[in-house]
């Protein structure tokens, strides 16, 4: 009976399988080139992470849709890390030791790209952060190579943003206590004294606070006249909410890149009118790669897509173009990915430092009316 | 500058001691510790948020909404999961809750998605007393809990749901022994707790204008602090528990250094179990 059964069972899942493949669109006859995706999918970053598969889908798709790479599909196998150190560290084991996977993309925050580092290191294959900021990341490793733009180049804009153009003088840093957020307000503070700013109060909050209220109590007393932000937009937001529920309201807010999201003006509402910030990704760039990733995005997705799926977008795109030049090889890709100069990205113009970071060019930003404005006076 | 780092304090102790509340009635009635009540309360707070958010209900309507929704799914967590291990011990009960919080967090970032939903806000003025601003929303929010602590009174004191749940808190099988039917009373007993659960969800949902499905870990972890420091079964010790976090977080914060805020917090709160091992209010375990 069993003897029988089996042979049937197998025929009836393989005629499955074959309406399966017979239904998707185009008809590949080679094996898909795999990219492997590490970011928080769940836990408290999750946010993001989606972000990033949302962005690298579309991108995926549209590839795919025009004929592959080098005939062949891109075919993405994602790990979900949590932003967790630990969990970050064992996807990097199960992506260098699955021979499918020919480079990486990944992970979400500086922390959790350290951690994985030394085993993408070990193991020889390219680990493409689109958002790990720290300066100490790319240079860390041959193999580690990031997008984002580091603080090392957005903090002194930041400084002379505040200091030279808008002529503030006193500055206060509320800022968020983890390896981003510290080295974020040290090259802050460092250009910003060097202008010949003051900055007389440095304050820290932790990644799962909500409450700002007592810290901006503190801060008031001290009567700052710029009150600098490194956080992400969802604290940056409530920290404006608090701030105007304790009508606190003779002080200027600035943060960096990172707060530039519609969600900062969703969550915010009026209190983050007047807000200072940069961008190295604007939606309403009109520049034809722009236009054609916000347009694809809002029609998959119904919302504008911010500065964590731009950079997440340039990553895929990026990696195909290598790819399409260097073969499937991880040292080839590497060698050709460190040669990247010039690259049209929807995040600005991509050329890679000897560090394999990027020098981003920044946009100077402030909110009026509830939308974020180029500044200008 | 002190007045206001207290008033600061006591609005976001108020909100600690509600979801503190909820532990006391679960542990107090079936002696039982769960690690899902911080996700119960984030349930409430996306229900709420649906509510004003999405379909403009008044507040108070958002606010029944999300305890009832946080009643039935507390209801439904007694039922499925706490009683068919009734009798096991303490760990086997004490896991499934664990596993219970991440299986409702990330089912709620399935179904929600992971981002911070805007939740409107209601009486935004901020008044003054004693040149110390005061916003309306943070007496509703003081004003509620205290509601909710002497409706809940009422309810153990002169129900008989109350004389049942009081009954077997004191002994289960004596209780059982005279009638009363247990698993009814764990159940209500459970669900109420998190209505409890949800209420606070609500609320903060709107005091801090957001909504997302990981808010419940740091809510339920300092909800259960407040509960072990004011004494693990007595609400008034629950509410000071929370009270008290509260303030010496926002005074930590003035004086010493923001980053200190959680570490002062817990070493008060160590510090009075040292002394007190029963907790502020709690009641001398004995011996047997």
């Amino acid at each position: 009976m069993m003897t029988r059964q089996f042979p049937l069972l197998t025929r009836a899942l393989s005629l499955a399988v074959l309406a399966l493949a017979a239904s998707a669109p185009v008809a590949w006859s080679a094996d898909p080139i795999h990219i492997g995706l590490s970011a928080p999918l769940t836990g408290n970053y999750a946010e993001y992470g989606q972000l990033f598969q949302r962005a690298i889908d579309l991108g995926v798709e549209w590839i795919n849709a025009s004929g592959g790479v080098r005939g062949r599909p891109i075919g993405i196998i994602v790990g979900d890390s949590r932003a967790d150190p630990k969990e970050a560290a064992a996807i990097a084991q199960k992506f260098t030791s699955d021979s499918r996977i020919v480079a990486e993309i990944g992970d979400f925050s500086s922390t959790a790209c350290l951690a994985a580092q030394p085993i993408y290191d070990r193991a020889g294959m390219v680990q493409l952060s689109p958002t790990a900021s720290h300066p100490g990341f790319a240079p860390g490793s041959p193999w580690s190579f990031s997008i984002v733009g580091t603080q090392a180049g957005e903090g002194p804009f930041m400084a002379r943003y505040a200091v030279q153009t808008l002529a503030k003088k006193r500055l206060a840093v509320l800022h968020i206590n983890n390896d981003w957020g510290i080295v974020s307000k040290d090259l802050f503070i460092k250009a910003a004294r060097e202008m010949g700013a003051d900055v007389i109060a440095v304050e820290s909050y932790f990644e799962t606070d909500k409450d700002f209220t007592g810290v901006l109590t503190k801060l008031r007393g001290q009567k700052p006249e710029l009150l600098y932000i490194p956080s992400f937009y969802n604290e940056a937001a409530l920290i404006n909410r608090q701030r105007e529920k304790l009508g606190w309201t003779d002080v200027t807010m600035m943060g960096p890149g990172s707060l530039y999201s519609p969600k900062l003006l969703e969550i915010g509402g009026d209190s983050v009118n007047g807000l200072y910030t940069s961008a190295a990704f604007f939606p309403k760039d009109p520049r034809p790669e722009v236009q054609k990733f916000v347009k694809g995005f809002e029609a998959k997705y119904k919302a504008t897509p911010n500065m964590f799926a731009a950079v997440a977008y340039d990553t895929v795109n990026l990696l195909a173009v290598v790819i399409a030049k260097a073969g499937t090889d991880r040292k080839a890709i590497r060698d050709e990915l460190a040669k990247v100069r010039d690259y049209p990205g929807v995040t600005g113009k991509i050329t890679f430092t000897e560090r394999r970071d990027v020098v981003k060019e920044y946009r100077q930003l402030v909110i009026r009316n509830g939308d974020f404005t180029l500044y200008d006076k | 500058m002190l007045l206001s780092q207290v008033v600061n304090g006591l609005s976001q102790g108020s909100l600690y001691a509600l979801v503190a509340i909820g532990f006391v009635i679960i542990f107090g009635t079936m002696n039982l510790v769960t690690f899902a009540h911080g996700e119960v309360y984030m349930i409430g707070a996306f229900v709420g948020y649906f509510a004003l958010g999405v379909y403009h209900l008044p507040w108070p309507v958002a606010l029944a909404a999300g305890m009832a929704a946080a009643f039935g799914v507390g209801s439904l967590i007694e039922k499925t999961a706490f009683r068919p291990l009734r009798g096991t011990g303490h760990m086997p009960p004490l896991l499934i809750t664990i596993g219970l919080s991440i299986m409702l967090k990330d089912l709620a970032v399935v179904i929600f998605g992971a981002e911070n939903r805007p939740v409107p806000s209601v009486y935004e003025t901020t008044i003054e007393v004693a040149s110390v601003p005061v916003s309306v929303l943070q007496l509703v929010i003081l004003g509620l809990s205290g509601a909710l602590v002497v409706a809940l009174r009422l309810l153990l004191q002169s129900t008989k749901i109350g004389r049942a749940m009081r009954a077997t808190a004191q002994d289960h099988e004596a209780a059982y022994a005279m009638g009363v039917n247990v698993h009814r009373v764990f159940n209500i007993a459970f669900a109420l707790a998190s209505a409890l659960g949800g209420a606070a969800g609500v609320m903060v949902g709107i005091y801090y204008n957001t909504v997302y499905p990981a808010m419940g870990s740091t809510a339920g972890l300092k909800g259960f602090a407040a509960c072990v420091f004011g004494g693990l079964t007595s609400v008034p010790g629950a509410i000071l528990g929370g009270l008290i976090i509260g303030v010496v977080e926002n005074l930590t914060v003035q004086f010493v250094a923001s980053g200190y805020r959680d570490v002062a917090a817990f070493v008060v709160m160590v510090l009075i179990l040292l002394l007190r091992p029963q907790g502020l209010l709690g009641k001398r375990l004995r011996a047997a």
